[in-house]
């Protein structure tokens, strides 16, 4: 338990527009992300003193720095694993402010990766060193298996054919997430909501995910504001706290390729997470309203309900069914569109909504919601969150 | 087309028309069906049937002594069986009058399209087959991949020398022009070499295991302490932390534990449709490895799996896992066995140049392009090709060693698309289409190589009364 429970809190959430082609450089919106989060907070940005990233974020703190006229800057660390260490980068902050490293961090991601490089393109053109994790490739790139799209379809087969779980079942996620996008002006898909039938018909990309199983590929940036309970308290907003963060590997972990434990069709890297967030916040799954669950893959979604104990093992297909997971639902999750429908900001958007909702200010908002899961990438090392208003 | 082309072109249309619905004399065998014969052509098939071979297992099988195999039916009176050599032409005959006339024209290709046997009776050692053949259609001329020409459709009705009729063959060849086909020429061509595969990298820690299978090894892991197998290897053993290993040659035999077929984004250095697997080993580990031969809708969790091997590179060889040859039946199945729908074990066979020459020889093929890859090539071929008879009888070997002995055909019918060239694997497939009355079933099934599906077609089989 390295995070105590609500002595830490976001204060301040900013983002850009999410777009398939920014017209923007990625530093361009990490420093509007950024600053946004920072008015959000009413806190001049020269009073930031620590920066938290996770790997694949291409703009270092030194640079964001200099845009925000940083003097002095006391904490900065970078989480690996990319989209997993969404979560972990409020956890790193949190543990700063309460430690006092620092005062106040940012916790940010940018980039441009439909306009720029495309993130699901995977492994193609991976230059390969003889280097241990380079190698770890050789395991399967030579045999075709390059993309994170492929390393998630050979996840749901065995899923499907352990659980008995159906390819609608994995649709009926993306029905779900792209109906809160279509209220969600924000979102890339606001206004464009789906059915079954259109999930259905969508094209294989790797069988036996479709395409309307993938998230899509965005440009843009989000940033928090972390800071800890005394501070939180002299700022504009009403703190949101964090009730919990943990990170996770387990054993035999690979990047989205843990092909070798007994059992592939849990994620025990998320069990190891979820032990933490209950532990530390003494929270359970019944005392969550929503939730925003990693959706790059939508057969990935599936085991988190497991491993939070929302359901038990296997009958993640029977918890979401009948709009549970939709506005008005016991559970609803990823009520900002999650990354199927409003953009894949590596699970950043989904912390930010997080937040939203313990304000009370998301479009989608659902009464009461004191406190939200939030987790980061499945089948990769990985981290979530439990936040909480007063009430929580 | 000129108005003279067009008159020969009519003129020879109503010279074909005129000759469809004959029939011609009946053809006798000059030799009796022969013991030995059918041994050598279970040999090549791989047909293990004792029914076919076995005096004494066939005396109280269910046609009371050795028969030959249903697949065999038209091969005991091919051209060099009725004294004609291996194609000559007998114009009496009306399909060979048929031939005569389109080979005149200029439509001298060949290619066999089906092959509809249905059986009657049984053939025993010591029959004297004898046939009569009606010509029952040739089409109008038609363009295909191959060239411009006609279909021509015979029915053949075989008996044996007392005259009981023991089965008919409806056979369907096509006649065109050679260099009419639609030429490669006329799309663009990429020359450009193909692209390699990702490469693997590799270093000390598991060098020995890309070495082991460039020498046709899948090796694996083993601590030498504890014995545990680790793959894909580390560096110390997770539990005891022992560094010292060696390693265990996998048997090579696993089953499928998932998969996943990658179609977007294609990535030139990859055929599609693409399979990779993970496979688990009978050694107990898993590896993840392309799946051939076998296509993403024939695949089953728990299919049984074999190792083979791709050179992907100059330096690296690659472990690839096919279906294993189904094990034969010893019980054959009864009509409560089968569902519609259930699905018959994939079954990879090996087109070798040994399987195409002996099989074309069995069956008394003695066709060129058979078994001489020059003339094979003066005829627009990569190289000799799989004849339709080796076609049927692998087929049927491949059904009965899923029915089981007792299964008794009652008709065959073959559709032939890609050619069975030497180096090629061809892979059937298939599942129950129709259980109907009195154990009467229905299989669909495919064989499909490199270039497509070399045959479909659908078998009929009788399975006895339930134990």
């Amino acid at each position: 338990m390295w995070t105590p429970a609500r002595q830490t809190a976001v204060v301040g959430i900013g983002a850009t527009e999410f777009s398939k082609d920014s017209g923007r450089t990625p530093m361009q919106l990490a420093t509007e992300a950024c600053l946004a989060a920072c008015a959000d907070a009413g806190l001049d940005p020269s009073s930031v003193d620590g920066m938290s990233l996770f790997s694949m974020e291409r703009n270092h703190e030194i640079d964001v720095a200099r845009n925000l006229g940083i003097p002095r800057l006391r904490f900065f660390s970078m989480v690996n694993h990319g989209g997993g260490g969404g979560c972990a980068t409020v956890a790193m902050a949190a543990m700063a402010v309460h430690t006092g490293a620092a005062d106040y961090v940012l916790a940010y991601r940018a980039f441009n990766e439909r306009s720029w490089h495309r993130f699901g393109g995977g492994v193609q053109d991976h230059h390969q060193s003889p280097e241990a994790n380079d190698v770890s490739f050789s395991w399967t790139s030579p045999f075709g298996l390059l993309t994170p799209a492929q390393w998630a379809g050979m996840f749901a087969t065995r899923y499907m054919h352990q659980h008995g779980a159906t390819s609608e079942d994995f649709g009926r996620i993306t029905v779900a997430d792209r109906r809160h996008a279509a209220s969600n002006p924000a979102a890339f898909f606001h206004g464009r909501p789906i059915t079954l039938e259109e999930h259905q018909a969508s094209r294989i990309i790797s069988d036996p995910l479709r395409l309307l199983d993938c998230c899509q590929e965005s440009d843009g940036g989000v940033a928090l504001l972390i800071t800890g309970a005394e501070r939180a308290r002299g700022l504009d907003r009403e703190p949101v706290w964090i009730a919990a963060a943990a990170q996770g590997i387990a054993e035999d972990q690979w990047m989205m390729r843990s092909y070798y434990r007994d059992d592939i069709t849990g994620l025990p890297e998320m069990g190891v997470v979820a032990g933490q967030l209950w532990e530390s916040s003494g929270l359970g799954p019944a005392d969550i309203q929503t939730a925003m669950l990693y959706d790059h893959f939508t057969p990935l979604v599936l085991p988190q309900f497991e491993e939070f104990g929302f359901c038990a093992v296997g009958e993640a297909k029977d918890f979401i069914a009948d709009g549970n997971i939709e506005i008005g639902g016991g559970l609803p999750v990823n009520t900002n569109g999650g990354q199927l429908g409003e953009a894949y900001i590596h699970g950043m958007n989904g912390i930010a909504e997080g937040v939203r909702q313990v304000r009370g200010t998301s479009v989608n908002q659902v009464d009461g919601a004191v406190n939200v899961l939030v987790t980061s990438g499945s089948g990769v090392p990985t981290s979530g969150l439990v936040l909480s208003g007063e009430g929580g | 087309m000129s108005d003279a082309d067009a008159a020969l072109d009519t003129a020879l249309d109503a010279a074909l028309q005129s000759l469809v619905g004959g029939q011609g004399s009946a053809e006798v065998a000059t030799e009796p069906v022969g013991a030995s014969e059918v041994s050598a052509w279970c040999a090549v098939m791989s047909e293990a049937n004792p029914l076919f071979v076995d005096e004494a297992v066939a005396a109280s099988g269910p046609h009371g002594g050795i028969v030959a195999p249903p697949a065999t039916l038209n091969m005991w009176t091919m051209p060099v069986r009725i004294g004609r050599g291996s194609v000559g032409r007998d114009t009496d005959q009306p399909q060979q009058a048929a031939y005569q006339l389109l080979d005149d024209a200029g439509f001298t290709g060949v290619v066999a399209t089906n092959s509809d046997q249905a059986y009657e009776g049984h053939l025993r050692p010591g029959d004297i087959v004898s046939t009569r053949t009606t010509l029952t259609g040739v089409s109008p001329q038609k363009q295909t991949a191959l060239g411009t020409g006609h279909f021509v459709t015979t029915e053949v009705a075989y008996a044996n020398q007392h005259g009981d009729p023991v089965g008919t063959l409806t056979f369907r060849i096509f006649k065109f022009r050679p260099g009419t086909g639609r030429q490669r020429g006329d799309e663009p061509v990429d020359d450009s070499p193909r692209p390699e595969r990702p490469r693997p990298r590799w270093n000390q820690d598991q060098a020995w295991h890309w070495e082991g299978l460039r020498q046709h090894e899948l090796r694996i892991q083993r601590f030498t302490g504890s014995g545990r197998l680790v793959h894909p290897p580390v560096v110390a053993d997770p539990t005891t932390h022992d560094m010292a290993y060696d390693w265990v040659v996998a048997s090579g035999r696993g089953f499928l534990y998932s998969w996943t077929a990658p179609e977007h984004p294609k990535v030139p250095a990859f055929d599609y449709p693409l399979v990779v697997g993970l496979v688990e080993l009978e050694e107990g580990v898993r590896v993840v490895s392309n799946i051939v031969g076998v296509r993403p809708d024939q695949l089953e969790i728990g299919m049984p799996l074999e190792v083979c091997w791709l050179d992907s590179h100059d330096d690296v060889t690659l472990h690839q896992f096919r279906p294993t040859r189904p094990d034969r039946r010893t019980d054959t199945l009864v009509r409560d066995d089968v569902s519609v729908g259930d699905r018959l074990p994939p079954c990879p066979i090996d087109i070798t140049t040994e399987l195409v020459m002996s099989g074309a020889l069995a069956t008394f093929d003695h066709q060129d392009v058979h078994h001489d890859s020059e003339a094979a090539r003066a005829k627009g071929l990569p190289d000799i090709i799989m004849n339709i008879l080796t076609s049927s009888g692998l087929a049927a070997r491949w059904l009965g060693d899923w029915a089981g002995d007792r299964a008794v055909f009652r008709n065959l019918r073959i559709g032939l698309g890609a050619s069975n060239h030497p180096g090629d694997t061809m892979t059937m497939a298939g599942s129950v289409t129709d259980v109907g009355e009195g154990g009467a079933i229905t299989v669909a099934f495919v064989g499909a190589n490199s270039l497509g599906n070399h045959i479909h077609g659908s078998a009929e089989l009788v399975l006895p009364e339930p134990r």
